[in-house]
């Protein structure tokens, strides 16, 4: 009991979200400011194609740094649930793999494959039902949007 | 153009066709669906449906996709009255006592009274937009280059001072937008920006892709893991009619949201949510028994709701009319019209009105659809909200794909709807606005071809900006919203705005 109510002597040194975020804008800021050496500046009174990017990095980078040096107010960054990130991840994956496939494969196969993945894998959904769903919701939008709609998706290279 | 009997008949006969009067019902009806369901927000509801308009006439296009966004306000409701979940942002505040007057048995009175007031609301508010967008376009005429820089650059600071949260916050967000925007070929000398050889993204990032990614993707992937069964309290169809007093004690509020809502709605920023907000604070503060808000108070859902419904008109002025949108959902509605060849700005209503007088004419019969829509069907929307998250999230997955890759029948876009995905997922857990982010991907050619061709036009003297008066006027607009958004680091007190960030994480 005497342990749990001992106060911990080290402070807490957990990242804050104002550190973490005002961290990736300066780092985005520096990149784009790398990045833009290519593009022609011009001059203040003529300004070139790299006029504006640089402005706006240097903005981004002022924010930045702004959100570092008044991050010890905000709110610690609290680490993501696992709950959730077994979910993100593997959403994330079928858009990859979307990207990835859907104009080798066609977008019934691809989205028959990334439906049946996320219903009967990840949410473990009864085999039966996740067959089922995953059938009626690939087929049926290729029909409603494709044949009924005329928007063209992509058939793969066997042509379905 | 004048508002004139002629144009209104030229409107409803655009209208009062078969099609067109399908469009308009089947836009409510998705909209009500989208504003019902949790996670699917009115932005991600028209970007995923953008594409199935491809094949229509401009006009039917515009009246299904405003429909879906009006409708989406109307739905909202649904949720936060009966599951204390806002179906979409703009109804936080109606979760308070619509949830505490659903406790207390009075669902069917909530219910009925938020879509009045929305009726009411959307009605009064479609007439002064008929009023005002014909002479805000007249006056628009003489904006030139400067003018059009300024207004861009009071917008964002508006903007970034409306939407709430920390300012620096939302700049950010916005110049992060405009660097979005710079991706692609340059407009004045046609060098290629930040492409790195890719075909793709030498035209540019779409809005779609960008709105779909950071509304949609991100959105599932912060609630696709989170379980835990919500009780949805169901209304009993014959509750449903308010007691006099109820409709005695909500005509106020109605009033009072509508003219608030629709003049915030103007406002660049989170229009629509801030109007509920302030709302609900006026109805508590004119209140003769302010102790009853939060207990189940009927003003505390019909002034919010018909402000958002108000609001969400009312962000429809500036689009139509000066073709500057000041919001992600008007700037999605403006690509929308983009895509069918129409070019929203001061001479749009002139040389477009069919369009323009159809739209207006199509959300009257719209406001009346949804109003018998929701009453009498509200038992069959409720059932949507029985279907686990978990069968939902996949679908609206496969339409955030096939919206995104329609557009352009490119796989590029679904790539950049993955990485927005995911950058709008790390930014939200940043306490990061998003929707600064859309709204400066449509808007970053224009600034910067407005600031380089003002800058052409007085030969390199930057005094032109504040040569002009209109553009000066906007100039010192900027400058007000600035010092008054470096207040809260001088006077340590808590403004509308956080205690609006403490509502929506409440609710």
């Amino acid at each position: 009991m005497a342990e749990e109510t001992r106060p911990s002597k080290k402070p807490e040194k957990r990242i804050r979200i104002d550190t973490a975020g005002g961290a990736l804008l300066l780092l985005l800021g520096l990149y784009v400011t790398w990045e833009r050496r290519v593009l022609p500046l011009g001059t203040a009174q003529n300004p070139g194609p790299g006029y504006f990017p640089l402005l706006l990095a240097i903005l981004l980078i002022i924010f930045g740094v702004i959100l570092i040096l008044r991050g010890k107010v905000s709110r610690p960054f609290n680490p993501i649930p696992w709950s959730e990130a077994s979910h993100a991840i593997p959403i994330l994956a079928c858009c990859v793999f979307v990207a990835l496939f859907m104009e080798r494969i066609g977008y019934r196969i691809s989205l028959f494959l990334v439906l049946g993945f996320l219903l009967g894998i990840i949410e473990r959904v009864n085999v039966w039902v996740a067959l089922a769903l995953t059938l009626f919701l690939s087929m049926g939008s290729f029909w409603l949007f494709d044949t009924l709609l005329r928007v063209p998706l992509p058939r793969g290279w066997w042509g379905f | 153009m004048e508002v004139s009997i002629h144009n209104l008949i030229l409107g409803f006969g655009t209208v009062f066709t078969i099609s067109n009067f399908s469009y308009a019902f089947l836009g409510c009806l998705i909209g009500t669906m989208v504003g019902v369901l949790p996670g699917v927000g009115p932005l991600a509801g028209i970007s995923m449906l953008l594409p199935t308009t491809f094949g229509l006439e401009p006009t039917s296009a515009i009246i299904l996709l405003a429909g879906i966004y009006y409708g989406a306000m109307y739905g909202g409701s649904t949720t936060s009255i009966l599951m204390r979940i806002p179906g979409e942002a703009a109804s936080v505040m109606t979760c308070i006592d619509g949830y505490a007057m659903a406790r207390k048995g009075r669902a069917g009175p909530a219910l009925a009274i938020a879509a009045i007031g929305s009726y009411v609301a959307g009605t009064i508010s479609v007439v002064g937009l008929m009023f005002l967008a014909p002479p805000l376009a007249r006056f628009a005429l003489g904006f030139g280059p400067p003018e059009y820089f300024s207004l861009l650059l009071c917008g964002f600071v508006v903007l970034s001072y409306m939407t709430g949260g920390s300012v620096i916050k939302n700049l950010s967000m916005i110049v992060l937008g405009l660097m979005l925007g710079m991706i692609g070929i340059d407009q004045m000398s046609g060098y290629f920006r930040f492409s790195y050889g890719s075909v793709a993204l030498g035209d540019g990032l779409g809005v779609v892709p960008v709105a779909v990614g950071l509304f949609g993707v991100s959105e599932i992937l912060a609630t696709a893991g989170v379980s835990g069964k919500r009780e949805v309290l169901k209304p009993r169809l014959k509750d449903l009619l308010p007691s006099r007093e109820e409709l005695k004690d909500s005509v106020g509020p109605v009033g009072r949201g509508t003219v608030l809502g629709f003049l915030i709605g103007i406002i660049p920023g989170s229009a629509h949510i801030i109007s509920t907000f302030v709302s609900y604070a006026i109805e508590r503060r004119v209140s003769k028994h302010p102790d009853r808000f939060g207990t189940g108070a009927i003003e505390g859902v019909a002034g919010p709701e018909s402000a958002n419904n108000a609001a969400s008109t009312g962000a429809l002025v500036p689009m139509l009319a000066l073709g500057v949108p000041t919001g992600p959902i008007p700037a999605v509605l403006l690509a929308a019209l983009m895509v069918h060849g129409i070019t929203p700005g001061p001479l749009f209503i002139k040389e477009q009105p069919v369009v323009f007088w159809g739209l207006i004419a199509s959300m009257y019969i719209g406001n009346l659809v949804l109003l018998l829509l929701n009453l009498p069907m509200v038992s069959l929307f409720v059932n949507f909200l029985r279907i686990p998250y978990r069968f939902l999230y996949p679908t609206i997955l496969m339409f955030c794909v096939v919206g995104v890759y329609a557009v352009n029948s490119s796989m590029s876009d679904v790539w950049i709807m993955a990485v927005m995905g995911a950058l709008g997922y790390v930014l939200r857990k940043m306490d990061f606005e998003t929707a600064p982010i859309v709204l400066g991907v449509v808007l970053a050619p224009i600034i910067e071809f407005s600031f380089r061709q003002a800058l052409a036009m007085s030969n390199g003297v930057y005094a032109i900006f504040v040569e002009r008066p209109i553009s000066v006027a906007f100039l010192i607009l900027t400058l007000i919203m600035l010092l008054l958004s470096l207040k809260p680091l001088i006077v340590k007190k808590r403004d509308w705005r956080n205690r609006l960030t403490e509502a929506e994480k409440e609710c």
